[in-house]
Parts: structure tokens; C-alpha cells; sequence
């Protein structure tokens, strides 16, 4: 791959921060609305900062969320909003929001932005369940989504996908279903460490894991994530700023995105005619990641690993560079992403255990990490990854506590 | 059967797999300058890039390339146990084509598979696809 050269010198390298965090309370049912639960969150991340609703100028949020910029600063009685942008599709958003904010920031077109992500993903829209999808007569596809060649077949989620997937990778590199079971037991090891976690005290063993229910094989109930209410939101603002704000701030050191190099038209299904099924968009953006941020995967404390799925965390360790292509499956199940291993990953549990706020949830765990917050601290954390997607495209970000 | 969920037939794009497939056609997109394929089909090929695609006639023969067997039932028109079937066209490793099989049946990773068509009314038909040989 040829990068350009601005890449060896990112223009954006530390020169944002996250200043201020917040999140609702996640639940099976909020009983509330998505757009009070955004503004919960972004109420409590200007709190967290030390700022108020009047800096507000700019937000941006993940494409498939209801809530609009327009309507969360009119919830908020954000008057000065002058910035506003939408970013990709679920999982792909969280990451690449940091990006919109950074753009923003450095060109002068915000001063203070909030990135969030509301959504009741088990009490009203459930992903599991195919989304919005309804039950009566439908036409489905068309207009550029090419649903049409999958869901009359019944292929309607996910989890049937990354199953598509999941059994590939066991075909080609043996991958084990207790190898999967090791990216679950991390997760709730970790959730049993974070109290607000959905599934804290809820410890399970890999007999638990075995047990669980088939659900699309090879994938079985605990290789899901969980579907939740809640909410997350983030303030982003210049370094320079941050500085005198109320929490150490944790800057952006480098974001990329990247695509696959097979990359076929339309969302997550046509990853089935990828010549190779199980390589990711992740690896182009980990490639460019690393280089934009100076660092490498060796340097990080601590990851955030996207994880609708089991195989989803197995194929990004691959893809960003912590083991080798196929070799996922024996770096898990060697203890390396425990909270004791090399690169403890998803220290607040995840979406398998903590809750599935679409990434979002991510961003927040690695700020508490660079923070030193964090109800399981990784001690000395300096450096996060969080990584989004990752179908249909990658995105990453690396997090530095600031000096 | 009867299925509520019905592709639509009439995208720009994609309208002529499903006008082949009515007439018990299996049609992929191809591109004339380089040779490769297109899946889901796109007029601009990627591979090339050329505007020389066009839609050509399959055997309807191919290999299982992935399955997964769905047992958590998600819409009332598809009931568990099923299995998927990703096929890859023996033309062309570039396409590769969903499938439904009733149950959980033994399959094999490269097991050659074969085309029929699925009628879903009187105008739309899915190609569907089974292991070579297995009546349906």
C-alpha cells in the first residue's frame, strides 16, 4: 500500500483531547427516550469537562442513530451550534466520529464538540432481531443496498454473517470454539470488575460458554454481544484548551479508517464474496493507524476491541497487528487479551458484558483507562487502542494519556 | 411456500438477475476488458476500471464455500432449523451466491452445489441452490 506522506507526519497527532465523558445507565429497558438518553450523556460529559452548554458548537453522530445534531443541541438548549456532521454505519462510527471532531477542531470550524451514541438496542430496536425490519408483506433491497441478495434467503443479521465468517476461518486456521469461548470469559472476567457492567456478577466458565444455546452455528448465544439500552457521549476539544479544563485530558494521538482491499458494493452481507472472508478493512486502517500515531501495537496498554461477536475481536487482533494472520484464535487462548495478558482488551467488558452502545462505549473505557478511572484499572495505562467496524469498513483510533 | 419478504426485482443495478432468474436464468456481471467479475453486481468495473461490463449467462454449477446452520429463529417466513449456503460460481471465484437449505444438513466445505429456482409467485423466482445431485 502506498501512503501518502502527510501520513508520517499526521497533521492531527495530539493536537485534540476528550475532556469530558458520560453515559447513562445501561439497562434491558431504559423506559425512557432515545434523545433523553443522549442528553443525559451529554449533559454528563460537559459536567465531566468542567464546560456548559453554551460552548456546544458542534456535534456528530453514527449514521444510524435517531437522534439528529439538531435535535439533541435543541434538547440541550445548545444554542451555538454551528457544526454537524454524520458518520458511517454502527460499529464503523464511533472511531471515525473522532475523526469528524478532530477535522473540526483543527480547522476552526468548532471549538467544542460532543460525539454520542443513544440508542434502546434491546427495549425498542433490536439489531438480533433483523432492526426495524417488520413481519408483514415487504419488497426488501434495492436503491444501492443490494439487500436483495440476501435477505429473501433468510440471511437477516449479523451474527448469520460473522457466522458465514466464524466458520471460515475454522476451515482455513482451525480456529477453536474454545478459542472463541476466551474472548467471552475475558470480557466477563472484566465486567465482573465494573459494576455498572450489564453482567457484572454474573461470572461464567467455559463450560457456561460451551453450554450456551446455538444460536447460527458455529456461533453460539455467549459468541453475541449484548443487546442494550443507553448512552454515550464525549467531548472533544483542542489540546491546547484542554489543558485547562477539569480532568486530564486524553488526546487523539492518530484516527484511520481503512477498506478492505476486496471491498464489494453494498453493507455487511456482500462480505461473502470477498475473495478472502476473513480480512478486514481493519488491516488498511491499522497500517495507516500505526504510522499517523508513531506508535505500534507492542506500545499500547490496553485495547478497546470492537466485539458484536467473538470471531469480530479474533480477526481484528489479526488485522491490527498484535499476531499474524489465522493465528487469532492461539494468541487469545494464550491469555494475552486478559486483564493480566499483554494487551488487556475491552476492560469494562465490552459489548459481549459491559453493554452494546455501537462503539461508543469504547471510546468512554479508554479515556477512563488514560485517566487512570477505570473500575479495573490496567495500572500505568498510557496508550488505548479502540478499534470500530468491522463490516463494512475499519476504523481505529489510538487514545494517549497526555504528558 | 409463501414468503412475505420479496426481493425487489426492479433496481437498475441488480433488476436483470432477477429478470433472468423468472425465466430460469442464472445471469452474474462481468467485465469484457479484464475478465473479472462483479459481486453485487456494479455497471463500473473495480478490478479494471472500465465501463465494459455486462451480464452473462452461469452454468448453475458451483462450490460450498461457508454455511451456517440458523436455529434462533428471526422471521416467522423462515423457520429453524436452516442452513445458509454461500456457493461460489465455478466461473469465477469473484461471485459467490446465498442459498437456503431446509435443516441442518452434513455438508463439506468445496462439495459441488447446483442451481434451481425457487418460485416466490407467479413473477419472481430465487435461485437457490444444493448439493449436485440432491433432489429438491
Amino acid at each position: 500500500m502506498s501512503l501518502i506522506d502527510d501520513d508520517m507526519t499526521f497533521a492531527g497527532r495530539d493536537k485534540t483531547a476528550v475532556v469530558g465523558i458520560g453515559q447513562t445507565d445501561f439497562t434491558r429497558n431504559s423506559g425512557r427516550g432515545v434523545l433523553s438518553l443522549a442528553t443525559e450523556a451529554a449533559l454528563k460529559a460537559l459536567a465531566d469537562a468542567g464546560l456548559s452548554v453554551e460552548d456546544v458548537d458542534g456535534i456528530v453522530r453514527c449514521g444510524d442513530d435517531v437522534v439528529t445534531p439538531y435535535t439533541l443541541a435543541a434538547s440541550l438548549g445548545a444554542k451555538n451550534l454551528t457544526y454537524w456532521a454524520d458518520t458511517g454505519p454502527g460499529g464503523v462510527a464511533p472511531c471515525m466520529m473522532m475523526g469528524l471532531a478532530m477535522g473540526a477542531v483543527l480547522s476552526g470550524q468548532a471549538k467544542t464538540v460532543i460525539a454520542f451514541r443513544s440508542l434502546n438496542g434491546r427495549s425498542e430496536t433490536r439489531l438480533g432481531a433483523g432492526g426495524q425490519r417488520g413481519v408483514g408483506a415487504e419488497i426488501v433491497g434495492g436503491r444501492g443496498s443490494y439487500d436483495e441478495y440476501f435477505l429473501p434467503y433468510g440471511l437477516m443479521t449479523a451474527g448469520q454473517t460473522f457466522a458465514l465468517m466464524t466458520r471460515r476461518h475454522m476451515l482455513e486456521y482451525g480456529t477453536t470454539a474454545e478459542q472463541l469461548g476466551a474472548v467471552a470469559m475475558a470480557c466477563r472476567e472484566n465486567a465482573n470488575r465494573t459494576p455498572h457492567a450489564i453482567m457484572h456478577g454474573k461470572p461464567m466458565s467455559m463450560d457456561d460458554y460451551l453450554a450456551s444455546r446455538m444460536i447460527s452455528t458455529p456461533l453460539r448465544l455467549f459468541d453475541f454481544c449484548l443487546e442494550s439500552d443507553g448512552a454515550c457521549a464525549v467531548v472533544i476539544t483542542s489540546t491546547e484548551r484542554a489543558k485547562d479544563l477539569r480532568k486530564p485530558p486524553v488526546t487523539i494521538r492518530a484516527v484511520a479508517g481503512g477498506a478492505p482491499l476486496d471491498a464489494r458494493a453494498g453493507m455487511m452481507f456482500p462480505v461473502v464474496s470477498r475473495h478472502d472472508m476473513t480480512e478486514l478493512g481493519g488491516r488498511a486502517a491499522g497500517e495507516r493507524l500505526w504510522k499517523r500515531a508513531g506508535v505500534g501495537p507492542s506500545d499500547m496498554s490496553v485495547a478497546q476491541i470492537y466485539d458484536c461477536f467473538t470471531i469480530s475481536v479474533i480477526l481484528q487482533l489479526e488485522a491490527y497487528g498484535f499476531c499474524g494472520k489465522g493465528e487469532g484464535g492461539a494468541f487469545v487462548e494464550s491469555g494475552a487479551i486478559r486483564a493480566t495478558g499483554s494487551i488487556p482488551i475491552n476492560t469494562g467488558g465490552g459489548h459481549m458484558s459491559e453493554a452494546y452502545v455501537h462503539g461508543m462505549n469504547h471510546i468512554v473505557q479508554a479515556v477512563r483507562q488514560l485517566r487512570g478511572e477505570a473500575d479495573m484499572q490496567i495500572p500505568g495505562a498510557e496508550l488505548s487502542l479502540v478499534t470500530g467496524g468491522p463490516l463494512p469498513i475499519g476504523s481505529s483510533v489510538v487514545f494517549r494519556k497526555a504528558a | 411456500m409463501s414468503y412475505s419478504i420479496q426481493p425487489n426485482t426492479e433496481d437498475r443495478e441488480t433488476g436483470p438477475f432477477f429478470a433472468a432468474a423468472a425465466e430460469g436464468r442464472l445471469v452474474f456481471r462481468v467485465c469484457n476488458d479484464c475478465g473479472h467479475a462483479t459481486q453485487p453486481p456494479t455497471e463500473h468495473c473495480p478490478w479494471c476500471g472500465g465501463w465494459n461490463t455486462e451480464w452473462r449467462q452461469a452454468q448453475g454449477r458451483g462450490r460450498l464455500h461457508t454455511w451456517t446452520t440458523v436455529t434462533h429463529q428471526i422471521h416467522p417466513d423462515y423457520p429453524t432449523p436452516f442452513t445458509l449456503v454461500v456457493v461460489e460460481l465455478d466461473e469465477t471465484p469473484d461471485v459467490r451466491l446465498m442459498g437456503r437449505l431446509d435443516g441442518a444438513p452434513v455438508l463439506t466445505a468445496g462439495q459441488p452445489m447446483e442451481v434451481w429456482f425457487e418460485k416466490l409467485n407467479d413473477d419472481v423466482a430465487l435461485p437457490q441452490w444444493r448439493p449436485l445431485g440432491r433432489p429438491v
